[in-house]
């Protein structure tokens, strides 16, 4: 299987997928209810898609191709009503997170269609360790060269969507330590980490054919980078962010994503280098550890910061973009939450030691992803 | 030489002797039932049917009566915990679920009724058995629930509908044995007992719940000193209830109801909570055995079975029926069906009731009841456990 040609789309144009976990009212812990959660919105008119995902507590939504914030807002919170009705109806509670606080892996269910049950063969107990959350964006490139020029210059501004977005400091019912614990869950897998560094999609082409002859790979899907060209879309998809608390965050998490691509695509500020990624890592495990308070270490001038300076400096570099994009309120947003120092992972960490139980906790964080609280 | 220090020959055990054994063979049983994948309920039931007169003779009716409030006592636990995973919340979200719960239960009592009275059982046991028979085993449920932690669509409606039906069971017995006391004594008392007993047990309910909240607030109920508490509010409890007439099974279950309801909160159960009940759940199959002697048995075997496969359709009837318009599919529903078979202790224990009440009334139902609570108290678990595993609604992996 060869490489699909890469196809057009509207240049920054987006969308956005959420993965979500389905948790029993009774006890909390994740139930195994996709099923009738799918059969039940099969029969809605929504905007988007609703999929379901690698086990059966989990189910995936998408917006469909939006152009703005206002749309993803909205087309967000038509999915957000529809499911938050359907889950009452079955009894069950919808909430973001990257993880599940205290779910036990070893009880978790393959969701029954052919891929699914194809990768847990692969991957084993991997599989099912990979109960975790994600929010994905998309941002349409108006062509494929353009769109690995953008994928290299995301590639800087990973720790600043890992901070904003962190929703998971607990695996297991324990404190891992960390703000997104969920990044580890994907490294475990063999094809992680980030996309070789080629500048144009010819080089691209002839990596991916050097990598199906070795027998490793079959398609895109294949890969778990943590960004990916998705060539049948015409899309670089962005997959580092835990799925948010809130719809709210989660569409101004995208509209931050939006206005970064506009400057690198009409600034092109960036010379790309190989040498760039040496901090990659690094940069990514501090976020994924500290958050805000993480350092990072700017890839050229290899200057020491903290990702919330770097964020600062980030909004003041894309400000204009921002409004051009009419996204400017919901970054503002954003801002606030850095000054202060808080995110998902700090509100679930304050709640919890102030001795709220994990299962309360998950209540409520059901309360804010169902009742459409903002940001 | 005082004789009093040495122990006598043969040695005088006294009466705990036998129970401790019975006790282990009980859970031995259980036990090795579950090896071979049979919940161990079922195992307990076969215990306590092997225990008691049927076979050897252990136990007998004198046993039931002297460890009853051991039974009210473990019941008044299973129900409250069923109670608060009871959520009216859900009701009021999904009123199908309400249409399933009526249908199964219309459809269960009219068709098992006919079924009775059609071959001329007379109507007043046709009724009093129809009653009966619309009531699932909460005990069997819970514990087969928590033996495989299943949790989803079906299991959630299993139990509200359990929830549902046993409450209404119990109240349609007591306006039949209001009916009977119409016929003894003029209507005012034929009206006012029931709506005392309803009326009664949603009260009654209300403080257990208020009181419950109350002590949440002083002792965390994970605490051993949390677990005393609790103990001692469904003693009290049983203790009033008796001492009103009120029946034990109803205000618990409404007390659990309206805990969730006021707090939503979840309200796990501590682990040695669990235990406590395991134990308990043990002790009252081994004596619920005690009720059942061959004669009546086999006097009330072909009733028995006409009303288990009434009841049998009525439920599945009313599962299928309204299960896909409340969310459920077709496997799914059938497995609902299914999973609302068994009956037990309480079954037994709510005809004992009629008994006590009216001695000739009650040992033409009583033998009938038998049978069915033998029989469903044996191969119900096994049902429901199937049902439970063929929707993949377990949790504990892949199970045989």
């Amino acid at each position: 299987m060869s490489l699909e040609t890469f196809a057009s789309s509207r240049a920054l144009s987006m969308g956005v997928e959420l993965e979500l976990q389905l948790v029993s009212t009774h006890d909390y812990d994740l139930v195994a209810s996709a099923e009738d959660l799918l059969r039940m919105m099969a029969r809605k008119d929504v905007p988007g898609d609703v999929k379901p995902e690698m086990t059966c507590s989990m189910i995936e939504v998408s917006t469909g191709i939006c152009n703005d914030y206002a749309c993803v807002a909205e087309e967000l919170e038509a999915l957000r009503s529809a499911l938050t009705e359907a889950a009452r109806k079955l009894n069950i509670g919808i909430c973001g997170g990257g993880t599940h606080a205290f779910q036990d892996w070893g009880e978790r269910r393959i969701f029954d269609k052919p891929r699914f049950h194809y990768l847990s063969d692969l991957y084993g107990y991997l599989a099912k360790q990979f109960t975790v959350f994600g929010q994905h964006v998309h941002i349409g490139c108006p062509g494929p060269d353009a769109a690995l020029y953008l994928l290299h210059g995301m590639s800087r501004y990973i720790p600043h969507l890992i901070a904003l977005s962190a929703s998971s400091p607990y695996v297991q019912g324990k404190d891992t330590g960390f703000q997104s614990a969920r990044l580890n869950s994907v490294f475990a897998f063999p094809l992680s980490g980030r996309a070789p560094f080629v500048e144009t999609w010819q080089d691209f082409e002839t990596y991916f054919a050097k990598m199906t002859d070795t027998g490793v790979v079959q398609s895109m899907k294949d890969f778990y980078w943590d960004i990916r060209p998705k060539p049948e879309y015409g899309t670089i998809e962005v997959r580092v962010m835990d799925t948010p608390l809130t719809i709210g965050r989660a569409a101004a998490i995208a509209a931050y994503i939006q206005a970064i691509a506009r400057y690198l695509m009409i600034e092109r500020p960036i010379r790309l280098a190989e040498d760039d990624y040496l901090v990659y890592t690094f940069n990514r495990f501090q976020a994924c550890r500290f958050g805000f308070a993480g350092t990072y270490v700017h890839p050229e001038t290899h200057e020491h910061r903290t990702v919330a300076e770097e964020i600062e400096a980030s909004f003041a570099r894309i400000e204009q973009h921002a409004i051009e994009l009419g996204c400017d309120a919901p970054l503002g947003e954003l801002l606030r939450e850095v000054r202060e120092g808080r995110n998902d992972a700090t509100w679930l960490r304050e709640r919890h030691t102030n001795g709220e139980s994990l299962p309360e906790l998950v209540m409520g964080q059901c309360v804010r992803w169902m009742g459409g609280e903002p940001m | 030489m005082d004789l009093l220090i040495w122990p006598e020959w043969p040695l005088a055990l006294g009466a705990l002797f036998p129970v401790a054994i019975a006790l282990v063979a009980t859970a031995l049983v259980g036990e090795a039932g579950g090896r071979f994948g049979i919940p161990r309920v079922s195992g307990y039931a076969l215990a306590g049917l092997v225990l008691g007169p049927l076979l050897l003779g252990w136990f007998d009716a004198n046993d039931l009566a002297g460890h009853r409030l051991i039974i009210d006592f473990t019941i008044a636990l299973v129900l409250f915990e069923l109670g608060i995973r009871f959520d009216l919340r859900w009701l009021t979200a999904n009123r199908w679920i309400v249409a399933t719960s009526v249908g199964e239960m219309a459809l269960t009592f009219a068709l098992t009724f006919g079924a009775l009275w059609a071959v001329g059982t007379g109507t007043g046991i046709a009724l009093a058995v129809a009653a009966i028979a619309v009531g699932t085993s909460p005990v069997i449920l819970m514990h087969v629930t928590n033996e495989l932690r299943a949790s989803g669509q079906t299991t959630d409606r299993l139990l509200a509908l359990c929830a549902l039906n046993v409450a209404v069971s119990v109240i349609l017995l007591k306006l039949l044995v209001g009916a009977l006391h119409g016929v003894h004594s003029g209507w005012q008392l034929a009206l006012l007992h029931p709506l005392y007993l309803l009326l009664g047990s949603v009260l009654a309910g209300a403080v257990i719940a208020a009181a419950y909240l109350g002590l949440r607030k002083l002792v965390d109920p994970a605490s051993e000193q949390g677990l005393a508490a609790m103990i001692a509010l469904l003693l009290a409890a049983i203790a009033l209830l008796t001492a009103l007439r009120l029946p034990t099974a109803l205000a618990p279950l409404v007390a659990g109801a309206l805990i969730k309801w006021r707090d939503p909160r979840p309200h796990l159960w501590p682990q040695q909570f669990g235990s406590i009940g395991g134990v308990l759940v043990i002790v009252i199959f081994m004596l619920a055995g005690a009720a059942v002697s061959a004669g009546e048995l086999f006097a009330g075997a072909g009733l028995g079975i006409l009303a288990i496969v009434a009841r049998a359709a009525g439920k599945f009837g009313g599962a299928i029926a309204f299960g896909p318009p409340s969310g459920l599919d077709l496997r799914k529903s059938l497995a609902l069906g299914v999973g609302l078979l068994p009956l037990s202790v309480l079954a037994l224990l709510l005809a004992e009731d009629v008994r006590l009440l009216y001695p000739d009334f009650g040992a033409r139902l009583l033998p009938i009841v038998m049978a069915m609570t033998v029989v469903l108290g044996l191969l119900g678990p096994i049902a429901t456990r199937r049902a439970l595993i063929r929707v993949r609604e377990t949790r504990r992996g892949d199970l045989p």
